[in-house]
């Protein structure tokens, strides 16, 4: 009977999704530009542990080069400079990526499994788990993060990098458990969802097996913007002095800048962590919502046929 | 001179996968004071047909070619700023979801007030009043509910006030694209027979589209078929209903359940509607034809004419 | 209170109100009643169609019967069982028996998740067969609704295939674990004439080869004489007409019922065709939840009976039952002669 029809590939609708998205991703500039720039610094932080091997001195934290000892500008041996005690700059920018994306991607993905665990579960059960698991979350919304890590850091001493991406993860979840639950609550109204039920389902067993297939895009999506969001907090903790001083982070090289003085007389110190923690920000933004227009069909720009 | 002649006309929709043929080749003509009606599954290009007529077709849709003629005017390529005379003063239309075109924060008579006063601003307050009373009254709501807002209006009434806003300006088409799907039968048995009533009354032309069948012979003076973009049998709806000649109507005909007569098992037609991006070269219903042959996957289909009033798109219809 | 055995469904006096919000500032949420003390009795093996107009509770029934949605008043057996208190291990066994068929094929599917493994879920749901018992299960379920051969299906997603497509790979999905009694929710009203009459004979074959009684449940009178044995008419909640289907649209007692034939299109008809007139030109203030349902519309009622009480369902011939004060009075209408423009 239905002759045309088998003949047609039998791709999974993850896979012909992500091909249709692929296709919309990379006619939009935003999508374009982002990738490319994340490309940029993914390709830096791969980088980052090559000058080491080339000699000591490179290393980002404790190589320094025994012929300098105060600031200098670009050089042949050291492209972008020295900082306030000779260790070389370019070593420090790419080391400094490598912590970005650990910072950034580890935080952003640890508050999204949360914030997708709880938005279910708050989505699913409803009355009274929602109502605690709202507040709660309504709690820790409107407390100011950064401000909260100064306090949490002042009373512990200085807080180790894994501390902090865990502490940005513990207070990032809110607004992403809300975008779930909402979805949620739409989801839990569809007929598969009784379908399932109807057919014995367990509520495990529809929350993992027939919701989490159905917000994961979402969630995906929720990802890039906590990336942001994580780069710029640690970015803003370390800056303040209150980073982990063990790591070489672009905002580790911003307080160094400061703390040593040289702010307006090292430009070439200066520039490039501050440009890079707005590139890999913007970039990151800009990949978000570029999959933004993938999954919502109606911030595409040509109306769908009959 | 009849009122709306439609010669030739194709209507593709750009996709990503080519174009879409949503409608192709479709050719009729409208007297004023008749009702036309087109019937067939979704996907078949009605809608289109119906929004293409007004001038709406989405972006991505566009006219390859055919001509539509209005009192003697052609349509298709006429600038925006003239086709918007003609749309709502001169060829109104019903959508299929109309209960969503009532905006939710203005009183019902307001928005029937502000359909005249934009088409025809020389009307006074008053005139323009007593015509939307006049408006209600036709299409059967009451006087005292017309100062309501919608959400006060149940399914039904509101499609009565969307009629009244279709007739606001005294068109002389209606195109009416399933304005009762969304109802109860009762209320779609008010709303047809007013709708009838209307039609006799002012000598207006309606182009009905509908899925179901029973709705358009109830209506309609002519009828065509539709089936894949092509309109398959077109004719007087007694010819059409009486003697139905081409397969796929025969098969609309005998799946479709009824309520008298013995109950004989329904024939479901086998198979799917072909592709309208890469369609077949010959018949379209080709292949879910019980009778179809050799020609019919090769050749394209011509007109058979079976009766002045009456013909089909077939090989083997004569 | 034991069913006799040859009945499978039972309903007795079953109640349903919704709260709905409330709409302004301090304004408490309405109750509306979708059933209203409905009792019914489904035997087994036959086709029973619950028909009604929107909002008519008809849904609401069919949810309840597969507990989707708990009763507030009144007892529903399934099978024996009362539904109402069943829970855990009793209520998967119940699944077991009692599927449901939706209404909107392109919702019922989980989009992510591919044919067989829909089609599967209730058997690894209920831990039934291994790997290849199952794909057997699967393809067998899948053959008997038209999908074939199946192992085309297997992989396919349901944005891959057509409504009817979809609809019968729900149906699949319903008989996959050999129900004794399916609810389908209006399984057609989302697809065309000629994919309507592809499940209405998929549904037949359910009652005649697999021994499945339905609850068909439609808005549609003329889909329910083609496949029903029997029908209930509902309105607003209440039972208005319960008999043999042929008997119900051809000889209809109630004024509802009348009105509603008196609506539908004459299509396919030749002849005289009776006309009820049963409904009243200009609606009349409600009777206030005391009276009948219908009596603000009905023509026949008269105002000091059937505005102060509710009709009850009187039996006024063998297995037919009305629920109206005046349905065995001189029958409402004329017959008159429409044009006839198709006969079968």
């Amino acid at each position: 009977m239905e002759r045309d029809g088998h003949k047609n590939k039998t791709r999974s609708p993850q896979l012909e999704r992500f091909l249709e998205g692929w296709s919309i991703f990379v006619q939009n500039p935003l999508g374009k530009i982002g990738l490319t720039l994340l490309v940029c610094f993914g390709l830096m932080a791969a980088c980052s542990f090559i000058p080491p091997l080339l000699d000591p001195m490179y290393d980002p934290m404790t190589g320094v080069d025994p012929l300098i000892t105060r600031s200098v500008g670009p050089s042949s041996a050291h492209w972008l400079g020295t900082d306030f005690m000779g260790r070389d700059i370019l070593s420090q920018l790419l080391a400094g990526a490598r912590v970005a994306f650990m910072v950034g991607v580890s935080a952003a993905v640890m508050s999204i499994l949360l914030g997708c665990a709880i938005g279910m579960f708050a989505g699913y059960m409803g009355r009274v788990v929602d109502t605690l698991l709202m507040r709660t979350a309504d709690m820790i919304m409107v407390m100011p993060t950064l401000l909260v890590v100064l306090i949490l850091s002042s009373l512990f001493g200085q807080l180790n990098i894994w501390t902090i991406v865990l502490i940005i993860a513990l207070f990032r979840w809110p607004g992403v458990s809300r975008v779930i639950r909402a979805q949620t609550l739409s989801l839990k109204q569809r007929p598969f969802i009784e379908a399932a039920k109807v057919a014995g389902a367990s509520h495990m067993r529809i929350i993992f097996m027939h919701i989490m297939p159905n917000v994961l895009p979402l969630a995906f999506l929720y990802m890039t913007f906590r990336v942001t969001s994580a780069i710029i907090i640690e970015a803003a903790l370390a800056f303040l002095g209150f980073g982990d001083p063990g790591t070489v982070s672009w905002g580790m090289m911003l307080q160094w800048v400061w703390k040593t003085g040289h702010m307006f007389r090292a430009p070439y110190w200066l520039l490039p962590p501050g440009l890079c923690i707005s590139l890999i920000t913007l970039s990151f933004y800009m990949l978000g919502r570029a999959m933004d227009e993938v999954l919502d069909p109606r911030l595409r720009k040509e109306a769908e046929a009959e | 001179m009849a009122l709306l002649e439609v010669d030739n006309l194709s209507i593709g929709y750009q996709t990503r996968n080519g174009t879409f043929q949503a409608v192709d080749g479709v050719s009729f003509s409208l007297e004023s004071g008749r009702s036309l009606g087109f019937v067939g599954e979704s996907g078949c290009g009605k809608t289109t047909l119906g929004l293409a007529l007004m001038g709406l077709l989405p972006p991505n849709g566009r006219i390859r070619q055919g001509s539509i003629r209005f009192e003697g005017e052609e349509l298709v390529g006429l600038p925006e700023d003239r086709m918007r005379t003609i749309r709502w003063r001169k060829i109104a239309m019903v959508f299929q979801a109309a209960m969503n075109a009532l905006n939710p924060v203005h009183r019902v008579a307001d928005q029937v007030a502000e359909a005249i006063f934009t088409h025809e601003p020389a009307l006074s307050r008053e005139e323009v009043n007593t015509r939307v009373e006049g408006l209600f009254q036709l299409v059967g709501v009451p006087k005292d509910r017309m100062r309501d807002y919608p959400h006060q209006y149940s399914g039904g009434m509101k499609q009565r006030a969307v009629i009244a806003m279709a007739l606001a300006c005294r068109p002389r088409l209606i195109i009416a694209d399933e304005p009762t799907t969304a109802l109860d039968v009762i209320v779609q048995d008010q709303i047809l027979e007013e709708t009838k009533n209307l039609q006799q009354q002012f000598g207006i032309s309606i182009i009905f589209i509908s899925h179901d069948i029973s709705i358009v012979a109830d209506v309609c003076h002519d009828i065509g078929i539709m089936y894949a973009g092509q309109i398959v049998e077109y004719g007087a709806r007694e010819e059409v209903f009486e003697t139905p000649v081409h397969p796929y109507t025969r098969a609309l005909l005998a799946s479709y359940p009824t309520l008298n007569g013995t109950i004989s098992r329904l024939k479901p037609i086998p198979g799917e509607t072909p592709n309208l991006i890469s369609p077949p070269p010959g018949c379209r219903f080709c292949d879910r034809c019980p009778g179809a042959g050799k020609t019919c996957v090769t050749a394209r289909p011509s007109w058979v004419e079976i009766s002045p009033r009456h013909k089909a798109l077939c090989h083997s219809c004569s | 209170m034991k069913p006799t055995t040859d009945l499978i469904l039972r309903l007795e006096k079953v109640t349903k109100t919704y709260r709905t919000k409330g709409g302004r500032f301090g304004q408490a949420g309405s109750r509306v009643v979708a059933l209203n003390r409905i009792s019914l009795d489904v035997r087994r093996g036959e086709i029973f169609g619950l028909v009604g107009e929107s909002g008519s509770g008809k849904t609401t029934a069919g949810r309840l019967v597969v507990r989707l949605e708990e009763a507030d008043a009144g007892e529903i057996f399934v099978a024996g069982t009362r539904v109402p208190e069943l829970k855990g291990r009793r209520l998967k066994q119940f699944r077991r028996k009692v599927q449901m068929v939706f209404q909107d094929p392109y919702q019922s599917l989980n989009p992510q998740r591919s044919i067989f493994d829909t089609v599967s879920e209730p058997l690894v749901i209920h831990r039934m067969g291994n790997g290849a018992q199952r794909r057997e299960a699967v393809a067998q379920a899948l053959k008997s609704v038209g999908l074939s051969p199946p192992e085309d299906f297997f992989l396919r997603y349901p944005h891959q295939l057509s409504g009817g497509q979809r609809q019968r790979v729900a149906m699949a999905r319903a008989m996959v674990l050999g129900p004794e009694f399916v609810v389908a929710d209006e399984p057609t009203s989302m697809l065309d004439a000629s994919i309507s009459a592809q499940i209405f004979n998929i549904l037949l074959h359910m009652r005649d080869k697999l021994g499945v009684t339905l609850l068909f449940i439609t808005h549609s009178l003329a889909a329910a004489r083609y496949l029903c044995d029997r029908i209930a008419v509902i309105y607003r909640g209440n039972l208005m007409e319960v008999g043999e289907a042929g008997e119900v649209i051809e000889r209809p007692r109630h004024p509802y019922t009348q009105a509603l034939l008196d609506a539908l299109p004459r299509f396919g008809q030749c002849g005289a065709v009776r006309r009820y007139n049963t409904l009243l030109g200009a609606e009349r203030p409600a009777s206030q939840g005391v009276g009948c349902a219908f009596y603000s519309r009905c023509g026949v009622a008269q105002r000091l009976l059937c505005s102060t009480q509710a009709p009850s369902l009187r039996e006024l011939a063998p297995g037919h039952r009305v629920a109206c004060h005046y349905a065995e009075g001189p029958e409402a209408g004329t017959a008159t002669t429409e044009a006839c423009f198709y006969a079968t």
